[in-house]
């Protein structure tokens, strides 16, 4: 056998049959973030000694719950080489439709079941239209984010939705969304976001988003069924986003007006992004997702809790998208070359 | 024994010597964006016509009316121009950012002309130079960094957002500089034969033909324009065949920025203000701009692109625009040309996959 | 070399006579597959057998590619049936395929570049256990499979992409194997590998035909397969010739078969005129690519370096263009001593370069060929350097379509529309543009038809004669020799030995190889059509059925 000409990397361990048979649970570019959050917590606790207590945290948390559950669906739709900018539409679609349905004293567990049912339909438009279409999925989630946009707006009818009880407290910032101090709302997320890592890293179909979006015309020869993975991804994310929908009912206060998701689909892209999730596919995880959601919401609460105009957060935010994929780039470029 | 013969993917013409006038018209509907665009733009115009003739309009759909309406198709078609640039760029070009641009370069200019008392023309080139600086920021990313754009203009259109807002403090300027602006916006007759044609906003020839013009001939007759469809099919031949791909990409992004900066002038001059979330305020104007471009036949993945495409696309957005708010009273307009911009872009984008399969691709 | 061979062919794929009896593990009747306009298959009809090679030869656009596309089940058959062991079978997809044990070797490395290695192998087939992956029993198969091929065991939890091409072939014959494999299909699978990954390849297939395989095999290098084939089946636009056994056929009466008519191998005759060297490489080298590589190139004069894969001939060639900067020694031309740091700055002193992957670094796919052809030399055919001069770059484009015989009705043409050697000659006719003072080819036929091929040669041998310094980088040999006025051998990322114009294969070979004796060293002289007369037997040297056994 010919010499190979460049041992790659790790080749230095030589493996036992049992350890490291998959790359490391968590990567690097987590890690940072966990440590840039870190940070980040700590120098608002110096500068606003009020910043860790929970009536600071808690809402911190809320907050962040909707863009990291939508941003698990957004992170499978992405590894896939995907992408859904349609997301804000669906969430206004879902949240008035659910908000109107606890105007009219809708029970909780049915208008959560509506709110996930009415998203799981959206996406499943996206889903076949970009399966079956073989369109790329920017083009069509931009018409049909138009197209949900038009049926939330129809929807809304007159301006707001207002007088909704309190229904979705559980999901809530009050004491009723509650669980040993944690809100219902983040639990939950996080429960989501470990469930699907799971099933991201451990099971064929997980593996096979990670094909699908390597190499589509290879997965395909592989015997992956790719088009109806594709139309799974749009799915789940249309799930997420009818759940996110009733997080999002649930931190208003008792009304929603027509801005509900708008710009809702760059938040959760940015947060996939800054989490690690290549834009051109075949790399991703919800974790990084999940501590991306939760850093840009840090950096948004730390900017109000510091004084500063809100809208300076926005600055921030697209500062942490360069630094994230920058670094990423760069780490690639030297993986390249050695 | 089993005959594997399932029906052929796209029924192959199986005459293609002798295809029927018929098939003529249809591959040429399919394969040429252009046609399909002018016949829709018709298809439109006589359906408001023959709607408006039959009283179910609430005012007139008349040449007066749509040439009024035109005034819509400046900044859209002029984005529509810039995202044409950076998307035949190739490599998964997009710009996010136009609208955020369009904000900041809107305040730029405000500042200049309605608060330091510049000049008019002196405030224009500041507010083009300075979108082209935002463009270069942009291209300086994508081109010679790496990043994927879509990435890099999501970061910047974040950005500049944020800028544009915070820089005063989230107040628009208005001033009586400004306010006057809006004759620019107005329409005028033209002359020689102005009397025959309905007066015609004089954006359009301010701005938006100009614009049209310099691209157009900037694609289809310089070096520049090859260079950018060459790197746009196939970056790697470009740098074999000697093409400066780094720079040929950096520049669509700041042509891109640059027209950018002049859509801010229209759109303070259109609002009377120039207003801190002018470009991305709702739905913003990146979107949009976006959809036309790919209405008009841009390929997303580069290299393919006509400047006529984009141009009709914003016509026939435009003219249905118009029509649709005259068929619907009060807000239900404005929401029904979501449901028709969102319609048009997933039928154009789906006919482009079949017109693919078909017939090999569309031009 | 022109050994009596059967004259009348068989029209029809009778089973040649020594061919096991019972019915073939596969057989193709009467397929026709047509795409658009283009009939890519109008009669195929294929028997393969347990346990044998089965080759499958053609020029480019012969249809081979599709009938394999067919048997796999990515492409479905317009006409035709195909039976598995007897039994009439519908492959509608992939998985149908899959599922009756056809494994199919794509030319280029299907893979993952993000997953590990055992993650690629299983794809599509992991192994399960109660919902989720059984990573561990995974990859002791895995480890397995590596080391079956030669490949070190620990490469199983190494992501593909970290892998070298030759490589990542060898993980995609190990992703054939892992299933239970009846036929395993290998699209040019030597394309990309070295003579040693070849022997380790051949020794794979033989293991496995012994255990009952078929196998199908499809080579661009005709030489190969009186080593490793049982059968022969020729295609020649869109529809099988005949099914041949190995015994009744020379590497000559294949290609013939292949075009179609009588080849000549005639090299022509040159004189080379005395002169100092235009292009001298001087040592030069490049951190972990090659080093202290020693070239002169005389105007008028072919010289080709001549190296298998792996070699780092190709580097070299992207050095001298300024696509790599060299890191020692040093380029001269004319004597003065040059360091291009891009294509531009190399292309500005006269240094041409044909590409070598003319798809990925040639093509502008939908563009015309005018806008192939003119891309890079956009200053001279421009007014004042900004206006494209529309009919100057029509007149530039006209005229080399011309000199080049490209067959096309007119220059708006877009090149993705033509065929393989069509599109090198545009691709070519955009290096003539500016009559460089060097032309460098890289690996100028790959892929090209037996008919372009041959043009490509006159229009090479053309250039030379009138002044062009050429530099052909190729590691087809019998082109090398076919072309080159002189031959340097690359070998371990160095030049070695320098052959003459009477070089013969043998001695090349050799050198190229150094001290490794590949096992299949017997059969280099069969090597390829236009090799010269060096009137050995090739028929029977190769590799026979009892042989494989």
């Amino acid at each position: 056998m010919t010499a190979t000409l460049s041992p790659p990397s790790g080749a230095s361990a030589p493996p036992t049959r049992r350890a490291r048979v998959l790359p490391a649970p968590v990567t690097g570019q987590e890690l940072v973030l966990v440590g840039v959050i870190a940070v980040i917590w700590t120098g608002l606790a110096l500068a606003t000694p009020a910043f860790l207590t929970g009536g600071s945290i808690r809402p911190l948390l809320v907050a962040t719950a909707p863009i990291a559950l939508v941003g698990v669906g957004m992170t499978i739709v992405i590894i896939t080489g995907g992408i859904d900018v349609s997301v804000g539409g669906a969430i206004m679609v879902c949240s008035v439709l659910t908000a109107k349905q606890l105007v009219a004293d809708t029970g909780l567990v049915p208008a959560v079941l509506l709110s996930v049912a009415v998203g799981g339909v959206l996406g499943l438009v996206n889903g076949v239209l970009i399966a079956y279409g073989r369109v790329h999925a920017i083009i069509i989630t931009f018409g049909t984010a138009n197209l949900f946009l038009f049926l939330g707006l129809q929807l809304f009818g007159s301006a707001t939705v207002n007088g909704i009880p309190q229904t979705f407290g559980i999901f809530g910032r009050g004491a009723a969304g509650q669980t040993l101090g944690v809100p219902n709302a983040f639990l939950l997320t996080a429960l989501i976001t470990a469930a699907a890592w799971w099933y991201l890293r451990h099971t064929a179909g997980g593996r096979h988003f990670y094909a699908i979006g390597g190499d589509p015309h290879a997965a395909r020869l592989a015997g992956v069924r790719v088009q109806r993975r594709v139309l799974l991804a749009y799915l789940v994310t249309g799930l997420l986003v009818g759940l996110a929908s009733c997080f999002v009912i649930a931190q208003g206060t008792s009304t929603l007006d027509q801005s509900v998701g708008t710009g809702k689909e760059l938040a959760v892209i940015a947060a996939v992004v800054i989490g690690g999730t290549s834009i051109m596919g075949g790399r991703g995880s919800v974790l990084g997702t999940f501590l991306g959601a939760l850093l840009v919401q840090s950096v948004t609460s730390g900017v109000t809790q510091l004084g500063w105009r809100s809208q300076l957060s926005d600055l921030f935010v697209g500062i942490f998208i360069i630094v994230a994929v920058g670094t990423d780039l760069l780490r690639e470029r030297t993986r390249r070359n050695r | 024994m089993t005959t594997t013969a399932p029906p052929p993917p796209a029924a192959a013409p199986e005459r293609e010597k002798s295809e029927g006038a018929g098939a003529k018209v249809l591959r040429a509907l399919l394969t040429q964006r252009i046609a399909l665009l002018a016949v829709l733009v018709v298809v439109v115009v006589v359906w408001f016509f023959v709607l408006d003739a039959g009283g179910y309009l609430t005012a007139a759909y008349d040449f007066d009316y749509m040439s009024a309406s035109l005034i819509n198709a400046v900044p859209l078609a002029m984005l529509g121009l810039a995202e044409l640039l950076v998307i035949l760029s190739g490599r998964g070009g997009i710009d996010l950012s136009v609208g955020a641009i369009v904000s900041l370069a809107g305040m730029v200019f405000g500042f200049a002309y309605g608060q330091w008392g510049w000049s008019l023309p002196a405030a224009i080139l500041l507010t083009a130079a300075f979108g082209a600086l935002c463009g270069a920021l942009n291209g300086f990313l994508v081109a010679y960094v790496g990043f994927p754009a879509l990435i890099a203009t999501l970061a910047t259109f974040y950005a500049f957002k944020s800028l544009a807002i915070v820089v005063n403090n989230q107040s628009p300027i208005s001033t009586p500089p400004i306010q006057q602006l809006f004759s620019i916006t107005s329409s005028v007759e033209l002359p020689l034969f102005g009397q025959y044609v309905p007066d015609v906003p004089l954006g359009l020839f301010t701005f938006l033909l100009p614009t049209a013009l310099v691209v157009w001939l900037l694609l289809a007759r310089t070096t520049y324009g090859r260079r950018l469809y060459a790197v746009g099919t196939n970056d790697v031949a470009g740098r074999w065949s000697g093409i400066p791909v780094r720079g040929t990409r950096f520049k669509a992004y700041v042509y891109a920025g640059l027209i950018s900066g002049l859509v801010a002038v229209v759109t303070v001059a259109q609002f009377a203000s120039a207003r801190p979330d002018a470009g991305v305020s709702g739905n913003g104007m990146a979107l949009p701009a976006i959809t036309i471009a790919v209405l008009g036949g841009v390929a997303i993945t580069g290299g393919i692109g006509r400047v006529a495409g984009v141009v009709l696309a914003t016509l026939l957005v435009v003219w249905l625009n118009a029509g649709i708010l005259l068929a619907f009273v009060g807000n239900e307009g404005s929401q029904y040309q979501l449901l028709a911009l969102g319609s048009v872009l997933i039928f154009a984008a789906l006919l482009n996959g079949l017109t693919t399969r078909r017939y090999g691709g569309t031009r | 070399m022109n050994q009596p061979s059967t004259a009348a062919a068989p029209a029809a794929p009778e089973p040649a006579p020594d061919v096991p009896t019972g019915p073939p593990r596969v057989l193709l009747t009467g397929i026709a597959k047509r795409f658009g306009a283009v009939r890519a298959i109008r009669h195929g009809d294929m028997a393969v057998h347990a346990g044998r090679v089965h080759a499958l030869v053609g020029e480019n656009g012969a249809g081979k590619s599709t009938m394999i596309k067919i048997l796999s089940g990515v492409e479905a058959a317009d006409a035709g049936s195909i039976s598995f062991e007897g039994r009439p079978v519908t492959i509608g997809s992939t998985g149908d395929a899959m599922a009756l044990g056809i494994a199919t070797v794509y030319q280029e490395p299907q893979l993952f570049a993000e997953l590990t290695v055992a993650e690629n192998i299983f794809t599509g087939r992991e192994i399960r256990r109660g919902g989720r992956v059984a990573w561990a029993e995974q990859n002791t198969r895995v480890v397995e499979l590596l080391e079956l091929l030669g490949l070190p065991g620990h490469y199983a939890t190494v992501p593909v992409g970290t892998l070298s091409i030759a490589e990542q072939q060898q993980v995609s014959i190990a992703k054939a194997l892992a299933g239970e494999a009846t036929v395993l299909i290998l699209d040019e699978p030597s394309a990309i590998l070295t003579d040693a990954e070849i022997d380790v390849l051949f020794t794979v297939v033989r293991r496995l035909t012994a255990a009952g395989v078929a196998v199908v095999y499809i080579s661009h290098r005709l030489d190969e397969l009186f080593r490793i084939a049982d059968e022969v089946t020729v295609m020649r636009d869109g529809e099988t010739i005949g099914t041949y056994p190995i015994g009744e056929l020379s590497v000559r009466r294949v290609a013939e078969l292949m075009v179609g008519g009588i080849l000549s191998d005639e090299r022509p005759q040159r004189q080379v005129p005395d002169g100092p060297p235009v292009l001298e490489l001087d040592g030069l080298g490049r951190a972990g690519k090659f080093e202290d590589v020693h070239v002169a190139v005389r105007r008028g004069e072919i010289v080709a370096l001549y190296g298998l894969v792996g070699s780092g001939v190709s580097e070299i060639a992207a050095c001298v263009y300024g696509i790599d900067r060299a890191t020692s020694g040093e380029m001269r031309l004319n004597g003065e001593r040059i360091a291009p740091r891009s294509p531009e700055e190399a292309q500005a002193r006269g240094i041409a370069l044909l590409p070598a992957n003319r798809k990925l670094e040639g093509m502008f796919g939908f563009q015309s060929i005018a806008f192939n052809i003119s891309a890079g030399h956009l200053k001279l055919l421009s007014r004042f350097g900004t206006w494209v001069d529309r009919a100057r770059e029509r007149t530039v484009a006209t005229d080399l379509i011309r000199r080049l015989a490209v067959r096309t009705p007119h220059e708006r043409q877009p090149i993705s529309a033509m065929s393989g050697g069509n599109a090198q000659k545009v691709v070519l006719a955009r290096q003539l543009v500016e009559r460089p003072e060097v032309l460098v080819l890289a690996e100028p036929t790959q892929g090209v038809d037996v008919g372009a091929k041959e043009e490509i040669h006159r229009i090479i041998t053309e250039l030379a004669d009138s002044g062009t310094a050429v530099l052909v980088v190729t590691s087809d040999l019998p082109e090398a020799l076919r072309i080159a006025d002189r031959l340097q051998v690359v070998r371990g990322g160095t030049t070695t030995v320098e052959f003459g114009p009477d070089a013969t294969q043998v001695d090349v070979l050799a050198a190229a190889a150094g001290a490794v004796d590949t096992p299949g060293g017997d059969a280099v002289d069969t090597t390829a059509a236009e090799q010269p007369d060096d009137g050995k037997r090739p028929a029977g040297s190769g590799a026979t059925p009892e042989e494989v056994r």
